[in-house]
């Protein structure tokens, strides 16, 4: 991608955020900000009884960039293992949102994966707790 | 072609403002071209005003290789592109209450474009009253346009900068925030924290966040209000006056108002900023 076409695939993101809006039966629900920013976004996340992730949406407010990337985010993680998400890589993300653009505020880029991430582990920590018990 | 809504606000030169309403009923006049100049590198592409071109920062006016801005003749080939010559009336405009205009505005102003305003408020005023966002990307016929030799009398050097530590009529802004005045932080909260080696700033500094020259609807404060933050940190027209924050574009915010609100005849900006100071050898720092 040129850096005029990593702008439009933002914006088309931004535009037409995919899987927003709450999510009934959520497993995973946690709000993550950036005050500098006013970003605030909510990651909602449900796993599948073999342990894949079959259904996330997000809610929020923030700038281009976060709430760009939070869409993203959401197209990516469909069936993967809690585990798998919280290996992702930042930096990866980074690569695929477009490095130029978003190097500037990685802090946005990142804030879905990172909470999307957060609530994941809490999620994952609460199952084996339960599972020991 | 003025903006005279300005005038109440008390400015030294307030033609160099021109109001959103102003900039609305003026948006067919060939002899103007918008120019939008953000922080944030979508929201051109988002929307923007009918017939704007945009300024990206990041590849339109910074040299490739040197830590520069671009030549001469590169102004010259960019405001030929976007179908400017040396009669347009260049109006800027951008988000963050105009911080990357006056970053543009002061750049232009180097390379000898006078007839230049800035739009009061900026896209948030404009957006706030409801006028409209276009997404065409205009297209205009290049021009022959002749820029002048750089006029460096309103940007410092570091050694500039260097030479004044002692100097008892120079004064020194720092207008980031406390956090990175006090070497908290090197970037704005939220922003990657790299770019200099050390934190602080730079001694004699006073701490005069650029933002505090705006109001919340992103318009400038009035000359009165300007007048009391800047003499209140003894800021005041007879001194020579040099402004800095991190890479030189937030301190461009206090030049224009300085310079042009306030008229003070002698202001510099120290591009170079803290991204050079925090990582020059030897370099002078206070750190409390």
């Amino acid at each position: 991608m040129d850096r005029q076409e990593a702008i439009e695939f933002l914006v088309d993101h931004y535009e037409n955020p995919r899987n927003y809006g709450p999510l009934e039966h959520a497993q995973v629900s946690l709000s993550g900000g950036n005050p500098g920013c006013a970003d605030i976004i909510t990651m909602h996340a449900h796993f599948d009884q073999e342990g894949k992730l079959d259904a996330i949406r997000w809610e929020g407010e923030g700038c281009t960039i976060s709430r760009a990337a939070a869409s993203y985010v959401t197209e990516i993680v469909d069936g993967l293992t809690a585990e798998e998400i919280e290996n992702m890589s930042f930096e990866d993300l980074i690569e695929q949102l477009g490095r130029e653009l978003v190097m500037t505020r990685p802090t946005c880029a990142t804030l879905a994966l990172g909470t999307l991430k957060k609530g994941v582990h809490e999620y994952r920590m609460k199952a084996l707790a339960e599972k020991t018990e | 072609m003025s903006g005279t809504e300005t005038n109440h606000a008390g400015y030294v030169h307030p033609e160099v403002l021109v109001e959103t309403s102003w900039v609305a009923d003026h948006l067919d006049v060939p002899a103007i071209r918008l120019i939008e100049a953000d922080e944030d590198v979508l929201l051109y592409e988002v929307g923007h005003l009918p017939g704007a071109v945009k300024l990206d920062w990041h590849v339109d006016v910074q040299d490739p290789v040197t830590r520069d801005f671009i030549s001469q003749k590169g102004f010259e080939q960019l405001m030929s592109r976007w179908g400017i010559d040396n009669d347009t009336l260049i109006v800027l405009y951008g988000d963050k209450n105009n911080w990357y205009a006056c970053y543009s505005f002061w750049l232009f102003r180097m390379y000898g474009h006078t007839n230049m305003k800035i739009m009061n408020g900026g896209r948030q005023k404009w957006e706030a009253e409801g006028r409209p966002f276009v997404k065409d990307v205009p297209q205009y016929t290049p021009t022959s346009y002749k820029a002048q030799p750089m006029d460096e009398s309103i940007r410092a050097y570091r050694d500039d900068v260097a030479a004044g530590l002692r100097d008892p009529n120079r004064r020194l802004i720092d207008v980031r925030s406390p956090q990175e005045y006090t070497g908290e932080l090197i970037h704005m909260v939220n922003y990657p924290q790299e770019g200099a080696q050390r934190g602080g700033h730079i001694p004699t500094a006073k701490n005069i966040p650029w933002a505090t020259a705006a109001n919340p609807d992103g318009t400038f404060k009035s000359a009165e209000e300007l007048r009391q933050i800047y003499y209140g940190k003894d800021v005041t027209p007879d001194k020579d006056v040099v402004t800095y924050c991190r890479i030189g574009e937030r301190s461009a915010h206090t030049w224009f108002a300085l310079t042009y609100l306030l008229g003070y005849p002698r202001v510099r900006n120290y591009d170079g900023s803290w991204t050079e100071w925090g990582n020059l050898v030897r370099a002078p720092i206070e750190k409390p």
